[in-house]
């Protein structure tokens, strides 16, 4: 099949379906008001939030991959503009770019320049160490693992938290090679 | 009209979640299309392989005496494939279709577990819709 | 740094200025997050009828506030509160206020629709707050749902009991139910925000989602099926004969009901028994 273009995250947006981000944004509240409920301690919710990402992180990637015709990246330079660029507009409708890269190229910042789902949100002092968008780090980190890139994502600034911006730091563990693994003992 | 008379769709471990055929050619009991799906998912490991192709992505198409079949994988590792009548068109446009209804009907319904066989009433509906010759047809648009 | 810079960084969220509620994201994100909704709950159940109240208790969290957005995502500053006082003047006639709110907020659009209904249900000479309301319950359909429900219906069976139907719900749009588990419905979610809505506007209720199968149609329809309180029948009956500013005097001095501080923004809604 002759290869198509990939597709920029403003026209697949302006494509697809749309809900109103407010119901996305309250019932996200509910989930995590659920999980507080739930698990009462604030570390097991930041864990729980990150694990359903995760969890979403691997349904969504191959809706991403049928939508946006990206085909493999060369490198993981490629795979982060892709998810800033495209990835994080496509589904959320909010462009994010790619900076503060390392050396060697494993690690890099992606800084949101909106965040639907804290709309209407603030910590209060009972829930001070919460990470409210854990979902988003786990979402990235499950959608990555699925094309075989072990990844750790965690946030580095947050607006709840009192800084200026939002910047999921994505680092780089592992490139699982893509071959069929016939050395494996499995 | 040229006929399809089969879909499969192996999850990346080579284990066959879904199978349907269409007609009467080439219909198959359980164990033999268990049996098709693990034998095409290693060939396709292969040809990549044996390809002199660098990156090469595997079988996309095989053509037959008395059936094609077309291939598709996704970068997550899902294959999707069709066994048609020889010279059936816009094979590719239909993975591509029903791909996309994988991603709708399969992936986002909360009673789907990953990897396991698929059995979703609204991605049967919707892809023997997409799957009617008239609606092939419309891909070569 | 690019993108940093689109930011403002609010001490506060009230001093954020509440968002004019046009942003939209993909139905697909929505759908994810719902499915995992749906799934986590799974896990912290052991039956079918306890996941359709957790699914339920969540929607009515959402509904609660969507009531909360409406009532004051509205740009001439009419508010709950307000809007009620102005139907406690004699001398405003509906009409002005329905002029008044004619261009306005989502709230308003419900009470105009509200407004127009019962403009015509007067010479009849009889209120129904129940037609009210839903019609209030399926604007706000429209705000979040992107549309009004197909069709509502006042139950015949009961009188008590009303129907919002679906061809497809958003929630159950991509979902389907496994057989094992019966009669489930996700639509539990949209019943609770519904029941949401409708309790933080003064008519408590009890909401339930159900499938319907419909003649010639693969998929049932699902209908949420909303029967009021109590406190809302007798309510009613008082109004039998009454007229519009007699309703929502009603609803007022209802013991259940609802004052509305809309004092500051963002606040939760301040439900107090008077």
């Amino acid at each position: 099949m002759a290869p198509v273009a990939p597709r920029s995250g403003d026209a697949i947006f302006a494509s697809v379906e749309h809900v109103n981000a407010e119901l996305f944004t309250l019932t996200y509240g509910a989930i995590v008001r659920q999980l507080l409920t739930d698990l009462e301690e604030v570390e097991e919710v930041n864990k729980q939030l990150d694990q359903m990402g995760y969890n979403i992180g691997v349904r969504l990637i191959d809706e991403f991959l049928a939508k946006s015709n990206v085909s493999r990246c060369v490198d993981f330079k490629e795979t982060a503009d892709v998810i800033a660029k495209i990835g994080f507009k496509m589904f959320l409708g909010v462009g994010a770019s790619v900076t503060n890269w390392d050396a060697d190229g494993t690690c890099c910042s992606i800084v949101l320049e909106d965040n639907p789902l804290v709309d209407f949100v603030e910590l209060p002092d009972t829930c001070q160490g919460l990470y409210y968008c854990n979902i988003l780090s786990g979402v990235v980190r499950g959608a990555l693992e699925m094309v075989s890139m072990k990844t750790e994502v965690t946030w580095v600034r947050d607006m709840l938290r009192g800084d200026d911006a939002f910047e999921l730091q994505v680092k780089l563990l592992k490139q699982v090679p893509e071959e069929y693994p016939y050395k494996d003992d499995e | 009209m040229a006929a399809i008379y089969s879909l499969y769709i192996i999850n990346k471990s080579g284990g066959l979640i879904f199978y349907k055929d269409y007609g009467s050619a080439g219909r198959m009991d359980t164990n033999d299309s268990l049996r098709v799906a693990s034998l095409w998912h290693s060939m396709h490991a292969i040809s990549q392989q044996l390809s002199p192709t660098v990156g090469c992505l595997g079988i996309e198409l095989l053509e037959a005496d008395t059936f094609d079949l077309h291939c598709f994988q996704s970068l997550t590792g899902t294959k999707l494939f069709v066994v048609c009548e020889p010279g059936t068109q816009h094979m590719e446009g239909l993975l591509k279709v029903i791909y996309e209804l994988y991603t709708d009907y399969v992936l986002k319904n909360p009673f789907y577990e990953m990897e396991m066989p698929i059995r979703c009433e609204l991605f049967d509906i919707n892809l023997s819709q997409a799957i009617q010759k008239d609606r092939v047809a419309l891909l070569g648009r | 740094m690019i993108g940093a810079g689109k930011i403002k960084q609010y001490s506060n969220v009230l001093d954020k200025p509440l968002s004019k509620g046009k942003q939209e994201v993909s139905s697909s994100a929505f759908a994810f997050l719902f499915s995992e909704l749906v799934q986590y709950n799974q896990t912290q159940v052991d039956n079918i009828a306890e996941l359709e109240r957790r699914l339920e208790d969540a929607g009515y969290a959402v509904g609660a506030r969507v009531l909360e957005l409406l009532c004051h995502r509205d740009k001439n500053g009419f508010t709950c509160e307000t809007t009620f006082n102005m139907f406690y003047l004699d001398h405003v006639s509906i009409q002005e206020i329905a002029s008044l709110m004619s261009s306005n907020c989502n709230f308003c659009c419900g009470i105009f629709d509200l407004l127009n209904f019962e403009a015509n249900r007067e010479t009849e000479g009889k209120l129904d707050c129940w037609v009210s309301c839903l019609l209030y319950t399926a604007q706000c359909g429209k705000c979040y749902f992107g549309k009004v429900a197909d069709s509502l219906e006042k139950g015949t069976e009961h009188e008590d009991e009303y129907m919002i139907s679906e061809k497809e719900l958003l929630v159950n749009r991509f979902i389907s139910i496994p057989k094992d588990m019966g009669t489930f419905n996700c639509g539990a979610f949209v019943a609770g925000i519904v029941r949401g809505v409708l309790d933080g506007a003064g008519f408590p209720a009890v909401v339930t989602a159900h499938f319907v199968p419909m003649e010639g149609q693969h998929r049932p329809r699902t209908t949420i099926l909303i029967k009021f309180g109590e406190e809302v029948l007798r309510r009613e009956a008082r109004l039998e004969h009454g007229n519009f500013n007699d309703l929502v005097k009603a609803i007022i001095a209802t013991p259940v009901d609802v004052k509305y501080t809309i004092s500051f923004l963002h606040s939760s809604y301040d439900l107090s028994h008077e």
